[in-house]
């Protein structure tokens, strides 16, 4: 795996006091599909904002593909060129009132040409479907659109690197899934993701490695299926197991699915259990005696 | 919000907006040149048509627009039209008349022509023109900015209400007081947070001290610009009548 982006034994204190990060260490590789899962508080969110330079640490540091992160403004510049960050409310990001216009906003501050800005512009609009909109004004848009539209804005500067602050919060299912679709996309094309989350259903089965966080440090890093499984670091970060493992575990001890079923690995979602269950020869239930 | 409503709704949307302003200022220098009542009423008709026929904008809308503005107008005629005389009473000055008429036609006739540019132009399209005539780009960033935020604020405002109404917070006058203060001094917290969380997001995409946006494209312009001065030279044409 290469390591893209390294956060090392980050500390980061507020203004107010409060603690936003303790000796937080993550390492993120390139190319993969990463879940950042905490309760609310644990830290993701200033977390996020450290690894596009938003916040700097107090103690500790960052580092892009093994250099460590230049705080000054070219560096800056450079910074968050390769790595985007999405915000979790849209109504906090978007400053223009016309799509095409704010989507616009980031590749111009590359200090892109006209020309390549459309170009840009129109395909981070296509990615995110909504190239019939972009002549429409932001706040005639619902949420869900708001939120694809903060995406494009990033997407539009060719990120390395994506960040996405909460991105299914406040989407219904069939967005979530359209969202989810979008990103898988994105994985596709070689662009690393680390989005945060609170739900452990959605980061095991779409992740390739999960970081779990709590008390402002990541407790436990690895694949989805190793994370997944470790009761123990989930109940340390204040996660339930998946649905779909708990599923599959009950249905294996009642002796309905065979314990290595298909594949030989453990379902990653409920709908992969269901899947399991169909192909198995129909049987009705028995009433078992009292 | 009207006018914002009816701009986005508007058949003439996709009209390049220099070519809309061509005409408005077309119709403005020639209710600026006639001085013959018929001459200005028939421009106030043909701007005002143009909007409704052409522009597509409904007349309840238009009508809605442009009376504050009437009303302003007709208060500045009666004040020409009673004066106070040397014995401290009020007479009704009728050699006035032609005047007013005339002032009154001719501000109809402005206000038809400004009517139809900010009907039928997004004020995204009005600040794209107005960054290429060289306006100042601090005033342009603030007008982008003020006018975001005042759908913000009104969404919050209005999330605000909901929220305090499905409390009571608006049963009985002293209720609704100390609601409408509560939710005031609130806003102005949320005004400070939105702010800053703008900045950050300005800076997360590489802001640089000026907010650069692409202008939309108008394929169609050079056409619609030429067809614009050709109307607005025909109206210069015909208010010039008067002077002949």
């Amino acid at each position: 795996m290469n390591t893209l982006l390294e956060m090392r034994a980050v500390s980061h204190t507020f203004a107010d006091g409060s603690a936003g990060l303790h000796d937080c260490s993550l390492v993120l590789g390139s190319g993969r599909r990463h879940a950042l899962l905490g309760a609310n508080g644990a830290g993701k969110t200033t977390l996020l904002q450290h690894l596009n330079g938003l916040l700097r640490p107090n103690a500790g540091r960052l580092l892009l593909e093994g250099r460590p992160y230049d705080y000054g403004r070219s560096g800056l510049a450079q910074l968050r060129r390769r790595v985007g960050l999405v915000f979790q409310n849209p109504e906090r990001q978007l400053f223009s009132a016309q799509v095409e216009e704010d989507v616009s906003f980031g590749p111009l501050n590359l200090g892109l040409d006209a020309a390549t800005v459309r170009a840009r512009v129109k395909a981070a609009l296509e990615a995110v479907g909504l190239a019939d909109q972009a002549r429409r004004a932001v706040h005639h848009l619902s949420f869900g659109q708001k939120k694809r539209v903060c995406i494009a804005g990033v997407l539009a500067m060719e990120p390395d690197v994506l960040l996405l602050d909460e991105p299914m919060a406040g989407l219904d299912a069939p967005m979530q899934e359209a969202l989810a679709a979008l990103l898988d996309r994105l994985a596709a094309r070689g662009v690393t993701i680390l989005l945060s989350t609170h739900d452990i259903d959605f980061a095991y089965g779409w992740a390739d490695d999960i970081h779990l966080m709590a008390g402002g440090r990541v407790s436990a890093s690895g694949p989805a299926q190793r994370i997944g499984a470790d009761v123990d670091a989930l109940e340390a970060a204040g996660q339930r197991p998946p649905l779909a493992l708990a599923l599959h575990a009950h249905l294996v001890t009642r002796g309905v699915l065979p314990a290595g079923s298909g594949s030989g690995t453990p379902p990653r979602s409920v709908d992969a259990v269901l899947d399991a269950l169909r192909v198995l020869p129909f049987k009705p239930l028995m009433k078992t005696p009292t | 919000m009207r006018i914002e409503t009816a701009a986005y709704a508007s058949r003439w949307q996709g009209v390049a907006p220099s070519a809309k302003a061509l005409f408005a200022l077309g119709g403005m220098g020639a209710a600026w040149v006639a001085t013959r009542p018929g001459t200005l009423a028939a421009l106030a008709a043909v701007m005002a048509l143009t909007a409704l026929a052409g522009a597509r904008v409904p007349p309840r809308t238009y009508m809605a627009v442009a009376l504050p503005p009437l009303g302003f107008l007709l208060l500045s005629c009666l004040t020409m039209l009673v004066t106070p005389g040397v014995d401290g009473a009020w007479h009704w000055a009728g050699a006035m008349m032609p005047t007013v008429t005339r002032t009154a036609l001719r501000s109809l006739a402005m206000l038809a022509a400004l009517l139809g540019f900010v009907l039928s132009t997004p004020l995204p399209d009005l600040l794209a023109l107005l960054r290429r005539l060289r306006t100042p780009e601090l005033l342009l960033d603030l007008m982008a900015l003020c006018y975001r935020m005042l759908f913000v604020l009104r969404q919050a405002w209005i999330d605000g209400v909901t929220a305090q109404s499905a409390r009571l917070g608006y049963r009985g006058w002293r209720n609704a007081w100390r609601s409408t203060g509560l939710l005031a001094g609130q806003m102005a917290v949320q005004v400070w947070q939105r702010a800053g969380a703008l900045q950050m997001a300005a800076d997360a995409r590489g802001y640089q001290g000026t907010l650069r946006f692409l202008p939309a494209e108008f394929p169609q312009a050079r056409r619609q610009n030429a067809w614009a001065a050709l109307a607005a030279a025909l109206l210069l044409l015909a208010a010039a009548g008067d002077r002949l």
